[in-house]
């Protein structure tokens, strides 16, 4: 019944922004803004390709595409032959340059619990204020983005150009905009505001509405208060005489447009189950909808196209398994017991891990137009997760056609965004392969005409068996590991308790703040990167978090990373010095 | 693996076949029928078509296509209705204010929970699934069917059955706000006035509707007072609109709120738990106000140590309403076994113990006119035994839901969840590892840290 833990407070209160903070700009003016990549394979869109052909590039613009064009004489040029140029992608929605925490509190979230404060909170868990409530609506996301966040630079370097970004919160976390991913202001960034009021089914931690429950009915609540306060106000508007001056509840006015059915509401729907829900609320008040970052679209793919419910789907997928190669068995060891039983579930597990990477498949083989959103996705595995869904049916047209042109149309931004056409803004990525196949490198990336380039990583050492480093098998990372989570100053500490089998690994961790030990999900050892992730429970709300670990000897350093909290920095040390072991 | 892997798509096939349709058409042949409200018939067919009974008696021929199943020494009864679980949803308490009457976990419902399954595989049919007991006035509630299978909530709504709505007394609410937050209600007296307050409350902002709308003619300035959901709903309450189903145990809260919901005119009240309602039955029966009681379940906490199994029993006989209920997607599964202790204690007819699991649920509910007997008209559920249902013997063979056969012991898949997170290991459930969950005060957890916890630094 232990069940508390204030980490997840404190998490919320990291400062993460001064880690990251890196120049989006190297500070120096560019000697040109005119370039000419030439013979390269442009493919200007989905469906059509130019060989040998050059794009000029203009002052931020594309000048021309075509081949045998003239090079202007300011212009630099690229030789890109053998290089793919493609329309800078655009992230339907997205989290990117928003800091991980505000200064003041995360919606939903006080802070820090200090002595009396949390007394004080409890007490007000009927009435919080809005912004413990996670009801912000009013938060535009041109305020609240950071252009020097990292996360801005990890989806630029996947060839995304563009990002229709939200405020992260709770229910209601505010209004997105449409921003390029270069700029040393918001104000540079920005290329419309004002595109979306973003909602989320989450409820705030500890106060009204804390539930799914208590979302619904709130979301309901504010709907009709805002038709109420929107027609007081435009009486008093019109004749202010005799009339008590209407509240003027900024939360309420930031609903006006969405009721004016001017500002689609962006509805986070993680599962079939939030669909249905959000989709239940949208047909009862009739708002414009777009669901966004859906998973388990394919039991609802038939209704999304009959009622032309605009969409954006996931990018995120579970980590796929690595299936254990054949003929490991050691010498003399008897063959593993076949357990039909759990033969039956693995198949189970891999058929619903096909269906998951299938839906954007079944989405396009529908004939919806869909973008992606990355919010509720990592953008490290999104690559991968792409390719997962062409394996699976997805064309690489329908791929980047929901990467470009359809969230072009989504954010009324197709005269100038998603394709590589005369006239459009000079937003490209160009990789060294096709950008699908494997083991292409994203290599430059323009916005707006700004070059950013990429080194191709270099060659890894030959692939050895996993954890040989040098030709001298690494230790066994078996045994107890003391870790402590570095959160403002307060350490969070627990024990990893690791089972390495000849290379199997398993385990679980406790902490001073989680009850129980929490087991370790899909544990990956690659040279001394250790990852699996892990669920824990917290208010009835299940929560993932992925530990990303390189052991070193008898220490390691690495992140943990929660959904829509935060990455943060987590180091440990072997119990029994640097190399004891159990 | 080769073979498991042939199995899938038919295991798959399976669950989808049901998603397909809402209702169907089936021909029982030949078994002993419990109706429990027109007594028992030897040797009886029992016909549903599209969903419905339309058809009881002997050598009842189908309409051509319907599907027969022989149950010859088998016994069919109404399909076992649960007046209090919190199966199939994701949200139990909205457990943040002493008053919650505008959430509804019909917002939250999961049609992907496999308790659903495994209440079929008892028997079960409908439930009411509830928010739960943190709070004075907690959330609204919903009456389900159980058709497995869905992935629309929507299809798990048994459509047009009366609103009902969560209330708790004593020690739950007590503990959620008093000592948790150090706000109304910290005592049984303090329960009684956040009721009170908030049925004045929404007479008060009635009286402000009706205001406005008499106004509004004469005065197209009239500003119409702010919406509330909470006492909107509660408004709805005292006019009769929503059945209240309270949480309790000692016979003077009860009796409390007897009095309150006469000074108030409620008069759609159901108790639920009431573990001293064998105190004060014959004013419940006064009132008629219904109660649905454990078998013999009590103990866990300090104002639930006062019981007796005879509850339910002495409940009946003196007029009241009765039903037992689950509150455990585990008890769930053997309701039959709980109304048979009502004869082991007490010694109900076979007809009273059973109303007790079918026709006296569906009254609480307001639904008895569609399901919780085996009537002509009735909505087509149906539970098969191998045995007499009361018997500590007889094992669930069948269960029909609108006709569609949703549970099979004959053909009872291995794998019967709708969903699978493919990241997650491979799920091991033994005794070991099972971790008994009273949803009741499900995310209210943190208070305990408050209250037991924080006094020990």
């Amino acid at each position: 019944m232990k069940m508390r833990s204030w980490i997840f407070f404190f998490l919320l209160n990291l400062g993460a922004a001064g880690l990251w903070a890196q120049p989006a700009n190297p500070g120096y003016k560019p000697v040109t803004q005119t370039y000419a990549l030439k013979n390269a394979t442009v493919v200007v869109k989905p469906g059509q390709t130019l060989q040998m052909a050059t794009v000029i590039i203009r002052d931020g613009l594309i000048q021309a595409v075509g081949t045998n064009l003239p090079i202007p004489g300011d212009a630099k040029v690229i030789a890109a032959d053998s290089m793919f140029v493609y329309a800078g992608f655009i992230d339907g929605l997205s989290y990117a340059g928003i800091p991980q925490s505000r200064p003041t509190a995360a919606a939903g979230q006080a802070g820090p619990p200090q002595p009396g404060q949390q007394a004080q909170r409890q007490a007000n868990a009927a009435n919080p204020t809005n912004e413990q409530a996670g009801i912000q609506p009013e938060i535009k996301a041109r305020n609240v983005i950071s252009p020097q966040e990292k996360s801005l630079e990890d989806l630029r370097k996947l060839g995304f150009t563009a990002a229709h970004v939200v405020p992260q919160g709770r229910m209601l976390p505010g209004s997105g905009a449409l921003f390029l991913l270069t700029g040393n202001t918001a104000d540079e960034m920005l290329i419309r505001d004002h595109t979306s009021l973003f909602a989320t089914l989450n409820g705030a931690r500890g106060v009204y509405p804390s539930t799914v429950i208590g979302v619904m009915s709130k979301f309901r609540e504010l709907y009709k208060q805002a038709e109420q306060a929107k027609m007081q106000e435009a009486m008093f508007a019109a004749n202010p005489a005799g009339m008590a001056k209407p509240a003027n509840n900024k939360s309420l006015q930031a609903f006006y447009p969405v009721l004016d059915k001017k500002l689609p509401v962006y509805f986070a729907v993680d599962d079939i189950r939030s669909f249905h829900r959000v989709l239940t609320l949208q047909q009862e008040l009739g708002f414009p909808i777009v669901m966004a970052g859906l998973k388990q679209g394919w039991y609802v793919a038939d209704m999304i196209k009959s009622k032309n419910i605009p969409v954006l789907l996931s990018v995120d997928l579970p980590k796929a398994k690595e299936t254990p190669k054949p003929g490991e068995k050691k010498e003399g060891e008897a063959a593993p017991k076949v357990d039909p039983e759990k033969e039956q579930l693995e198949a189970r597990a891999a058929e619903e891990m096909k269906k998951l990477e299938s839906q954007a498949a079944v989405f396009a083989g529908k004939g919806i137009a869909f973008g992606f959103a990355t919010y509720n996705g990592k953008p490290a595995e999104l690559r991968d997760n792409l390719r997962r869904m062409i394996k699976n049916g997805l064309t690489e047209d329908q791929a980047l056609s929901a990467l470009t042109t359809t969230p072009a149309a989504m954010m009324g931004m197709t005269q100038a965004l998603g394709t590589v056409e005369k006239g459009k803004m000079a937003n490209l990525v160009v990789s060294d392969k096709p950008y699908f196949a494997e083991k292409s490198n994203v290599r430059m990336v323009f916005v707006q005409g700004n070059l950013f380039e990429y080194e191709a990583p270099k060659a890894a050492p030959a692939a050895g068996p996993a954890r040989t480093a040098g030709g001298t098998p690494a230790a066994s990372v078996g045994g107890k590991w003391d870790y402590a989570i570095d959160a403002q100053g307060d350490a969070y500490t627990g024990v990893l308790t690791i089972s390495d089998n000849a290379g199997a690994i398993s385990g679980s961790w406790s902490s001073n703040q989680i009850p129980g030990n929490n087991a370790m999900i899909n544990p990956v050892l690659k040279g001394n990167q250790l990852t699996f992730s892990s669920q824990i429970n917290m208010q009835g709300q299940d929560m993932t978090l992925e530990f990303d670990l390189q052991i070193q000897g008898g220490s390691f350093t690495g992140k943990i990373s929660i959904p829509q909290v935060g990455t943060f920095d987590i180091k440990g040390s072997r119990q029994g010095g640097p190399n004891g072991l159990e | 693996m080769k073979n498991s892997l042939l199995l899938l798509p038919l295991l798959l096939l399976g669950v989808w076949g049901f998603a397909q349709s809402k209702t169907g058409s089936i021909l029982l042949k030949n078994g002993t029928v419990l109706t429990v409200t027109k007594g028992t018939l030897q040797n009886t067919d029992v016909l549903i078509v599209n969903g419905k009974f339309t058809q009881i008696g002997k050598n009842i021929v189908a309409p051509a296509g319907t599907k027969v199943v022989d149950v010859t020494g088998k016994y069919v009864m109404p399909g076992i209705i649960d007046a209090h679980s919190h199966i199939a949803i994701d949200a139990v308490n909205e457990g943040t204010a002493p008053v919650t009457s505008e959430v509804w976990v019909g917002d939250a419902l999961d049609p992907l929970d496999i308790s659903i399954y495994r209440a079929l595989a008892g028997g079960i049919t409908s439930v009411h699934t509830m928010h739960g007991s943190a709070n004075a006035i907690g959330g609204q509630c919903e009456t389900i069917k159980l058709r497995y299978g869905a992935y629309n909530p929507e299809d798990l709504r048994m459509e047009g059955a009366p609103r009902t709505i969560k209330f708790a007394l004593g020690e739950n609410p007590m503990r959620s706000h008093g000592e948790g937050r150090g706000i109304q209600p910290r005592t049984r007296m303090g329960v009684e006035q956040v009721i009170r307050k908030a049925f004045a409350d929404a007479r008060d902002y009635d009286a402000a509707w009706a205001k406005y709308n008499a106004e509004k003619a004469a005065n197209p300035r009239a500003l119409q007072p702010v919406y509330n959901r909470r006492l909107e709903t509660v408004a709805d309450i005292l006019k009769g609109n929503i059945i209240v189903h309270c949480h309790s145990y000692r016979a003077d809260e009860i009796y409390m709120l007897l009095n309150v919901c006469r000074d108030f005119g409620v008069k759609k009240l159901c108790f639920q738990h009431v573990n001293e309602g064998f105190k004060v039955a014959p004013e419940l029966a006064a009132f008629g106000a219904g109660a649905s009681v454990f078998a013999d379940w009590w103990a866990y906490k300090f104002e639930v140590y006062y019981s007796t199994a005879y509850n339910a029993a002495i409940l009946t006989r003196n007029g009241v309403v009765t039903s037992i209920n689950s509150d455990d997607a585990e008890l769930m599964r053997h309701l039959y076994h709980e109304a048979a202790k009502s004869q082991h204690f007490g010694g109900l007819s076979d007809d009273e113990a059973l109303a007790l699991i079918t026709i006296n649920p569906a009254k609480q509910l307001g639904v008895e006119n569609r399901i919780g007997s085996i009537e002509v008209g009735k909505e087509g559920d149906v539970a098969v035994f191998d045995q007499h249902p009361l018997s500590v013997y007889a094992i669930p063979q069948l269960t029909i839901v609108d006709g569609i056969i949703r549970f099979d012991r004959q053909n009872d898949k291995k794998d019967m969840r709708l969903e699978v997170d493919p990241a997650q290991p491979i799920p091991a459930f033994n005794m070991e590892n099972y971790e008994h969950v009273d949803r009741c005060m499900q995310g209210t957890e943190d208070l305990w840290y408050y209250l037991f916890e924080n006094e020990k630094h």
